[in-house]
């Protein structure tokens, strides 16, 4: 365990290196809230509420989002496919290491990188600036277990595609497919609710919701209480079990068509 | 029991039949054309623990497969490879424990971190201890001032400062054998003259089996006491270093610019040559590029300044250059029976 706590230990420098990231993810992201702000403002203009979310419910999601959107993306399925084409790869592999954990504690590194400098920030400039209150409720306590487990899952999807390289030795249009896949059908772009019924029943059978669905309803209705938001964590525990057995799976199978190239 | 254990260990690679051009390229689509390229074929060796192996052969031999099967990186498609009595592959997170690797073209440094870093993370995962690791390190500081480098990112490193590093750092968790895949690609004289001393060291004072693939024979020559020569997945030799040097240690190319060259230049070289030294002379004689010709000798036969007497006697020379003869060479020599 030590041994992966240093490797996350390293992506979190490496990731201090590059200091300024920091300022232009944070420009980049209140930019981003400040439009989603106006745009979603017309959209309420007159009216209480929309598909039964306030304006406030709606505009904490939708914010909360882009931050947890960019703490999500691990950004493993590109790495991990320039490290199959590249052939350094094998640089993981004499490792006394599993590959699976290496990765995941890596990206983690980057991960809490994001956290204190967007994910915080963020939700520091929606108290402050757009004066949005956050109501209390149980949902915020939940919130980061449910996080972390949604981290895992949007690590499984990434990883799953970055191992797909171990055949198509090009994932670009792959990588694309899955951030479209993802991000539409988990609720990234826009709450659930918005879905027609028919849609939204389907949804709540794949893995997607949990990832982006799940977390931020617990912030954004913290109301709701207990008897909902458990068994929406239990959904999001039985898909990480599920995700990281089937990707261990699929590992054991792409690793046999490893080639080096180069060298 | 040897350390490294290969019996008629294989391995195949399926590759698609590319075709040509943009059309090929969509041909290839829906293509299931596809062949078999043998990059190991039905090789042999043991290795022992403490040896310092040469494993050379041109580009495409089939070196680096072989390391990676013996690094448990990549399946055997069949044989026996057994490293400390086990299969690589399948104990692979058992057997990185005991082995160390450089590859010359990539690094295990972490690239944007200052170099001391890298060792820290490196301690955790080998899970050395601290006593150890300070000895480690203070060794390697001894041996090629890594003190110096400790806050300096690997980006910003050399390529003989960051491979000095790599192999250090392939070392640090005292592993019982050690690959080094071309770990002086590209350096400068001195900085090999260091690299060689540091793994001579390294070998002597921990006893640490290496196994070296290289293009360069100087490093061969200056680390090896056995050789084995692998060309296109098949061993050409398993020996003692010595006869391999007194082959290629013997001939020498001699690499004449020549006035007034035409056609006819080569043939009246060859003439001159017979004429001086008999009709089996050792020597053959070709024009490698324009402008150049050149005359591969042996010089316990032919010795350089008889060589060069003739050459100069008939002939208006305007350049002359002698080099070491090339690994693709040694590798044809052996072709050729030298060896035998």
């Amino acid at each position: 365990m030590k041994s992966y706590l240093a490797l996350l230990r390293g992506s979190y420098m490496v990731g201090l290196v590059y200091r300024y990231g920091f300022l232009f993810n944070i420009a980049g992201n209140v930019l981003y809230m400040s439009v989603t702000y106006f745009l979603w403002r017309s959209i309420y203009q007159g009216r209480e509420t929309l598909n039964g979310l306030t304006f406030d419910q709606t505009y904490i999601y939708v914010a909360l989002g882009s931050a947890v959107f960019i703490l999500l993306k691990t950004y493993v399925d590109w790495q991990l496919s320039f490290d199959i084409r590249e052939g350094m790869i094998a640089t993981y592999l004499i490792k006394p290491i599993d590959l699976q954990l290496y990765i995941l504690f890596t990206s983690l590194g980057y991960c809490l990188m994001s956290l204190s400098a967007i994910t915080i920030p963020t939700f520091l400039l929606l108290i402050f600036v757009f004066h949005i209150e956050i109501p209390l409720g149980v949902g915020l306590l939940i919130f980061p277990f449910s996080l972390v487990l949604a981290y895992l899952l949007s690590f499984c999807f990434d990883y799953f595609v970055g191992l797909l390289c171990f055949y198509t030795e090009s994932i670009w249009g792959l990588s694309i497919t899955k951030d479209i896949i993802v991000t539409v059908l988990s609720g990234a772009l826009i709450p659930l609710q918005f879905f027609p019924d028919v849609i939204q029943n389907v949804l709540m059978w794949l893995p997607f919701q949990a990832i982006y669905y799940t977390p931020l309803t617990m912030v954004a209705q913290p109301t709701l209480g207990w008897e909902t938001f458990l068994p929406m964590l239990g959904v999001q525990l039985f898909w990480v079990i599920a995700l990281f057995g089937l990707t261990r799976l699929f590992y054991d199978q792409a690793i046999k068509v490893l080639r080096i190239s180069g060298g | 029991m040897s350390l490294i254990h290969i019996q008629n260990l294989n391995k195949h690679f399926k590759v698609l039949n590319r075709r040509e051009g943009i059309g090929g390229a969509f041909r290839d689509l829906f293509s299931g054309s596809y062949r078999t390229v043998k990059a190991v074929d039905d090789i042999s060796f043991d290795i022992e623990a403490g040896e310092i192996v040469g494993y050379i052969g041109p580009n495409g031999a089939g070196k680096s497969t072989t390391i990676k099967m013996m690094t448990g990186i990549l399946k055997p498609s069949g044989g026996t490879l057994q490293v400390n009595g086990l299969m690589p592959y399948n104990n692979r997170i058992k057997q990185a424990q005991i082995m160390g690797v450089v590859f010359g073209q990539r690094t295990q440094l972490w690239w944007d971190l200052p170099v001391i870093e890298s060792f820290k993370i490196l301690r955790e995962i080998y899970k050395v201890d601290q006593k150890m690791f300070d000895r480690h390190m203070g060794m390697f500081d001894e041996l090629v001032g890594l003190k110096t480098l400790y806050s300096q990112q690997v980006r910003t490193l050399s390529l003989g400062q960051r491979m000095l590093c790599d192999i250090a750092a392939s070392f640090l968790h005292n592993p019982q054998v050690v690959f080094l895949d071309e770990p002086t690609i590209g350096l400068d004289i001195s900085v090999k003259a260091k690299i060689r001393s540091l793994i001579k060291t390294l070998n002597a004072e921990r006893n640490t089996t290496i196994i070296l693939t290289t293009h360069d024979l100087g490093d061969v020559e200056a680390l090896c006491q056995r050789i084995i020569i692998i060309d296109k997945g098949k061993i050409l030799y398993d020996g003692d270093i010595k006869r391999v040097t007194a082959l290629f240690g013997a001939y020498r190319t001699l690499k004449l610019q020549i006035d007034n060259y035409a056609d006819s230049t080569l043939q009246s070289l060859q003439e001159k040559l017979t004429e001086h030294f008999g009709a089996d002379n050792g020597c053959t004689i070709a024009q490698t590029e324009e402008f150049w010709t050149d005359v591969t000798f042996d010089q316990a036969r032919t010795p350089l300044s008889d060589v060069l007497g003739q050459v100069m006697a008939n002939f208006r020379v305007s350049d002359v250059r002698i080099v070491e003869i090339s690994m693709e060479s040694v590798v044809q020599q052996v072709y050729d029976g030298a060896l035998r």
